[in-house]
């Protein structure tokens, strides 16, 4: 990095972490630090609900899938327009009229304190750890990169937010997240003005497009259905988004205490309905410009070299192993191709500005051919990575848009870019903290202890929570250097392994007025969690029994409890009866 | 600041009308992409 980059990304980092401390003054007690005394208009609701989804990762990642997959992965984000509809007529009324300040204080007007402690249980073991990931995943991205040290990375990237959450609890936390954002679209625009500017001068933005379409880059809907039916084992279409997203966005905005608590901070009903329908309204929108950039970076890259492989330390490794010989082969044979495919599209390109259909046709059947034998050097790389190198590593998705950022963008433009990678982290993890401390102190603080605490002896240990889960999740982004990437699936899965229960604790809650006894709701959910638990095993096992993609796993539980909850329910009702 | 829910909806009549622009605009996205994903293929 040059030093115009340095000096952007201390400048911008300083910034945030001056106005998060300017905007931290807020009244001692539990509704100031929590909840910013449930004053705050539906923009910032919904800023710092965006701000909250959106982790580094969904601005690394987003433009890796759609240069690796296509632009299909929005149709993961189409069940959030209905859960917001939903969680505005059915949980925020709720939530509010109660006053709680977490979700899972709910649970226990509605149930029994047990229902409530296993929920929020399941919270903190999620969200902890996957806080931890949060910040060891654009860590690692930028350590590698970069050549930094992923110890001082984590603690940057882990460490600054702590300064202002600590000392301005939740509306430090929302102030920051949109100022943050601000900063995160301006840089994220630029990025897809210079990828347009950057193309040949010959190539329009239409004919770019038209080269990522016909590559297959363009495919935002998909159905899922393969000649022998519906693929259940495909991730993103139309149906696995709508539904399964659905209940997965349900799960994490409804009961999900990092989200809870961001519209909790509204100063109305009225404003934390609007904070949540926008955001309806926006995300989808939001990501499909995020993927379009993915997608133009693959444009990009059919007329410049592209690397076979977009993590460099795994490319070390490769050189450092027996397959060294084999690799500098593939390696040519990627690249010779590369050379091919740019003068294909120069000619596709030229052929339909000519209104030639037969050329175009001819170029295009060419150029198809190549990506094809070009994706298939890039498998062999990752196979290798994946199966016969150790501690190799075959998925670059999320290196992909950062190695363009840095090889390709302006002096500036790169430092802007490394900032937002932090400021997006940034906003996820800091609400998460603020939410991990909130439950801490109500959910269990609050509970177990029998001292009556003053206002201002639960701010300073809401202070210390915070302070306490901000290291846990640092440690846990260290350790997670030393398992490796295993624990990062593993924490990936561990949030559709609960989100579906949970979010069945609540639906029964909420629906299902005739379940009166705690028990029926509190063993449900164990029964339930169990089968979703079996359901994974059994698409993981070798050979696996059935294939699913991993978001059918929250309707699973979710129907599950429903389930599980009202036939324990008649059983225990019947047996009340007997006795 | 506590201060006491107001629950009038905005631009439209009741809430109602807020859920179904959402839907409606969700539906008209997704015919957008539709017809996006066709036009490039």
């Amino acid at each position: 990095m040059s030093q115009l980059d340095w000096i952007v990304l201390i400048v911008t980092l300083l910034a945030i972490v001056s106005y998060g401390l300017y905007k931290s003054r807020t009244s001692r007690n539990l509704d100031g630090y929590f909840l910013s005394n449930r004053s705050l208009p539906w923009g910032m609701v919904l800023l710092s609900i965006m701000g909250t989804q959106a982790s580094a990762i969904t601005f690394l990642s987003a433009p890796g899938q759609a240069y690796t997959d296509g632009m299909r992965f929005v149709q993961y984000y189409f069940g959030i327009p209905l859960a917001m509809v939903v969680i505005c007529i059915f949980f925020v009324p709720i939530f509010r009229r109660l006053k709680v300040y977490t979700a899972y204080e709910y649970l226990e007007n509605r149930f029994d304190g047990k229902t409530r402690t296993l929920t929020s249980l399941l919270f903190f073991l999620q969200r902890g750890l996957s806080t931890g990931i949060s910040v060891f995943a654009p860590s690692i991205i930028l350590s590698s990169l970069l050549g930094w040290n992923i110890y001082w990375t984590n603690l940057f990237m882990g460490g600054l937010l702590i300064i202002y959450t600590m000392t301005g609890g939740a509306k430090a936390v929302a102030y920051t997240q949109q100022l943050q954002l601000i900063i995160i679209f301006t840089g994220m625009f630029l990025t897809g003005y210079m990828v347009v500017h950057m193309l040949p001068k010959n190539v329009s933005f239409i004919d770019a497009m038209q080269v990522s379409g016909k590559l297959g880059r363009l495919n935002a809907i998909t159905t899922g259905f393969t000649e022998k039916g519906f693929n259940w084992s495909d991730q993103y279409n139309l149906f696995s988004g709508i539904i399964g997203g659905f209940f997965l966005a349900l799960s994490y905005f409804g009961t999900d205490q990092s989200q809870v608590g961001r519209y909790l901070t509204a100063r109305s009903l009225r404003e934390s309905r609007l904070g949540l329908l926008m955001n309806g309204i926006v995300k989808v929108p939001m990501q499909f410009l995020i993927l379009l950039i993915g997608a133009l970076v693959f444009t990009f890259y059919q007329f410049n070299n592209a690397p076979i492989f977009f993590n460099e330390v795994q490319v070390k490794k490769i050189e450092q192993s027996a397959y060294r010989d084999s690799f500098v082969l593939v390696n040519n044979q990627y690249n010779a191709i590369a050379v091919q495919k740019q003068q294909a599209v120069i000619n596709y390109s030229a052929a339909t500005d000519a209104d030639s259909k037969e050329a175009a046709a001819i170029s295009l059947a060419q150029l198809q051919t190549l990506q094809k034998q070009s994706d298939s050097l890039r498998k062999t790389v990752k196979t290798w990575l994946d199966k016969k190198i150790k501690g190799g590593d075959g998925n670059d998705t999320n290196y992909i848009f950062l190695r363009f950022v840095v090889d390709h963008l302006p002096v500036g433009l790169v430092g802007l870019l490394i900032a937002i990678i932090f400021l997006a982290s940034w906003g996820s993890i800091a609400a998460a903290i603020n939410s991990l401390a909130s439950c801490s102190m109500i959910d269990l603080h609050r509970r177990f202890t029998k001292k009556k605490d003053s206002n201002e002896d639960e701010y300073r240990l809401s202070k210390w929570y915070t302070l306490g889960w901000g290291i846990f999740c640092i440690i846990v982004a260290m350790f997670t250097y030393n398992i490796g990437n295993s624990l990062i699936e593993a924490v990936n899965i561990l949030g559709s392994l609960f989100y579906g229960v949970i979010l069945g604790v609540f639906l029964v809650a909420f629906f299902f007025k005739q379940v009166r006894n705690s028990n029926a709701v509190f063993w449900g959910a164990i029964a339930a969690e169990l089968v979703v638990l079996l359901v994974f095993i059994l698409t993981k096992i070798n050979p696996p029994v059935f294939k699913m993609g991993f978001l059918w796993l929250n309707p699973i539980g979710a129907f599950g409890v429903i389930l599980f909850t009202l036939l324990f329910n008649k059983l225990l009702i019947k047996k009340t009866a007997m006795r | 600041m506590n201060t006491p829910d107001n629950d009038k909806a905005p631009l439209f009549k009741s809430w109602n009308g807020w859920y179904i622009f959402v839907i409606l605009f969700l539906v008209l996205l997704i015919a957008l992409f539709y017809f996006f994903t066709k036009r490039f293929a």
